[in-house]
């Protein structure tokens, strides 16, 4: 359904994205690991034609997308619905009004649908009873959920997560993990989930791909990464493993 | 080495800046933006600078009214005062001060705010959402300064005049009647089309600045950072130099136009 080919990405003279291949198939939930700065967001950013891949190619259904145009993207933009690292709410419109906007940008909709869509939404992310309310007047674990709520508004194919639960407590982050799997499960989609978190990656991952300086060294099931080798996989395992082992 | 950098990384600012303004005319040719929030950047525009552009318009009548009466004094010419003090705030300084006026207001706060906009990713969101930034949020922001400019100019002349007025009273013993009783013969058709240029293309410039430089910043809160002072930068001298330019080449055109 989504395929990398030999995907390089330079910035300047540095390069992130060192040749990467790999495939996603559809319905999967697939984690990307790996430690700042190795290139987990700059592939997910090629993936929606935010940024352009200096080499390789990018699949999505069939279609080689590297090339498109910012017109043609945006039909990809309605099959992948990405949800950034920052909330990334518009501070001047309220939150039905961010919900809404794709709705009323992507797709040409009577204003009592859009309402529809946008309730369902927040309901979805357990939201409720804010739609009036400005991104500023909520706490930045329930603006996380509006953005994900305005993402999954749209009913995309493919759900894209960038690092979704960073600078969130440990109640808020169970909970958009949970929310995670749920949306993926019910609404069927394909969710690529870029993370530091193992803890998570293990416990709703169907597979996990860790990264290292733009290059592969690690992927497998979660059963199969607990036997990994590799010192990076290890060493993101450590703190998961003495945390089960205290909880015995 | 160093000297050669500095030149390279100037004229790939310049030709960024060139290549982001072409687009910002593609998109308002082909995708015109949402009237309303025009009409909301126009009015945020004007707030935002309507009382320090009147209280320096004023100031500048009075300053300039100052200057002129010394001058004047020495060839019992004190009735032609408040038409050279107009004629020179409508053609020099009135565009050049609301140019100021709002690079360090408009300007500054625009970049900030786009800068903003791009580092937490809100940008990246309007673009995966199916919309196109230039048109939701560049283009309104454009036309607001532009626009605002000419309200502004308007507002900076009448304040220069009653600043120019009071001044003439009470420093050169010229009556209010007397001082505006010049004004429509000095104050030509060609001074006014100056003017208005002047302040149209020190907008235009001031809006590509701030906008570019705020769609184009990267790194965090010292982007941010970074970004409004480049934009302060940048437009102070831009606008000098397009004031240059317009001095010259209308100076070329009046040539053209008048024979002269």
């Amino acid at each position: 359904m989504i395929e990398f080919k030999n995907l390089v990405k330079k910035f300047g003279e540095r390069t992130v994205l060192k040749g990467l291949s790999f495939q996603i198939s559809e319905g999967e939930i697939l984690f990307i690991l790996g430690t700042s700065g190795t290139g987990k967001s700059v592939l997910l950013k090629n993936l929606v034609g935010l940024m352009k891949p200096d080499e390789g190619e990018i699949w999505i259904d069939g279609a080689e997308v590297q090339n498109y145009t910012e017109n043609q993207y945006l039909e990809i933009r309605k099959k992948c619905g990405m949800v950034f690292q920052h909330p990334a709410l518009f501070d001047s419109l309220t939150v039905f009004e961010n919900v809404a906007f794709g709705l009323r940008k992507h797709y040409r909709l009577p204003e009592e649908a859009i309402q529809q869509k946008v309730q369902k939404a927040l309901g979805l992310v357990q939201l409720s009873g804010v739609e009036n309310k400005l991104p500023t007047q909520l706490s930045y674990g329930m603006q996380k959920r509006v953005s994900l709520a305005r993402t999954v508004a749209l009913e995309p194919k493919i759900l894209l997560f960038d690092e979704p639960t960073t600078g969130l407590d440990p109640v808020t982050t169970n909970a958009v993990n949970q929310l995670i799997l749920s949306l993926s499960r019910s609404l069927k989609t394909t969710s690529i989930v870029v993370s530091h978190d193992m803890q998570c990656a293990l416990s709703i991952a169907d597979r996990i791909i860790v990264l290292d300086q733009g290059k592969i060294v690690d992927q497998g099931t979660p059963a199969e990464l607990r036997k990994s080798t590799i010192p990076l996989v290890k060493d993101f395992l450590s703190e998961v493993l003495e945390l089960e082992a205290a909880n015995g | 080495m160093v000297k050669q950098a500095s030149f390279y990384s100037l004229m790939s600012e310049i030709g960024g800046a060139l290549l982001f303004l072409r687009e910002v005319l593609r998109t308002l040719v082909t995708k015109p933006c949402s009237l309303h929030e025009v009409l909301l950047q126009i009015w945020r525009v004007t707030i935002q600078s309507f009382s320090t552009t009147g209280m320096a318009g004023f100031f500048v009548g009075a300053i300039m009214t100052v200057q002129f009466a010394l001058q004047m004094r020495e060839f019992d010419a004190m009735g032609y005062l408040g038409g050279l003090a107009t004629s020179g705030t409508i053609r020099e300084v009135g565009p050049l001060l609301i140019a100021f006026m709002l690079s360090g207001k408009v300007g500054a706060y625009t970049s900030a705010e786009l800068g903003t906009m791009k580092v937490t990713e809100q940008i990246d969101a309007i673009r995966c959402l199916g919309a196109d930034p230039i048109q939701e949020i560049i283009l309104p922001r454009f036309i607001g300064i532009i626009v605002s400019s000419f309200f502004l100019l308007g507002l900076g002349l009448i304040m220069s005049i009653l600043g120019g007025m009071l001044m003439g009273a009470f420093f050169a013993g010229v009556n209010p009647e007397e001082y505006i009783r010049h004004i429509p013969t000095i104050v030509t058709f060609p001074s006014i089309i100056s003017g208005l240029v002047k302040c149209f293309v020190f907008a235009v410039v001031l809006a590509t600045i701030c906008t570019y430089r705020g769609y184009s910043t990267s790194g965090g809160a010292k982007g941010v950072g970074l970004s409004v002072v480049k934009t302060a930068v940048a437009t102070m001298v831009g606008i000098v130099i397009a004031d240059w330019m317009t001095s010259f080449l209308g100076d070329v055109v009046m040539k053209l136009v008048l024979g002269a």
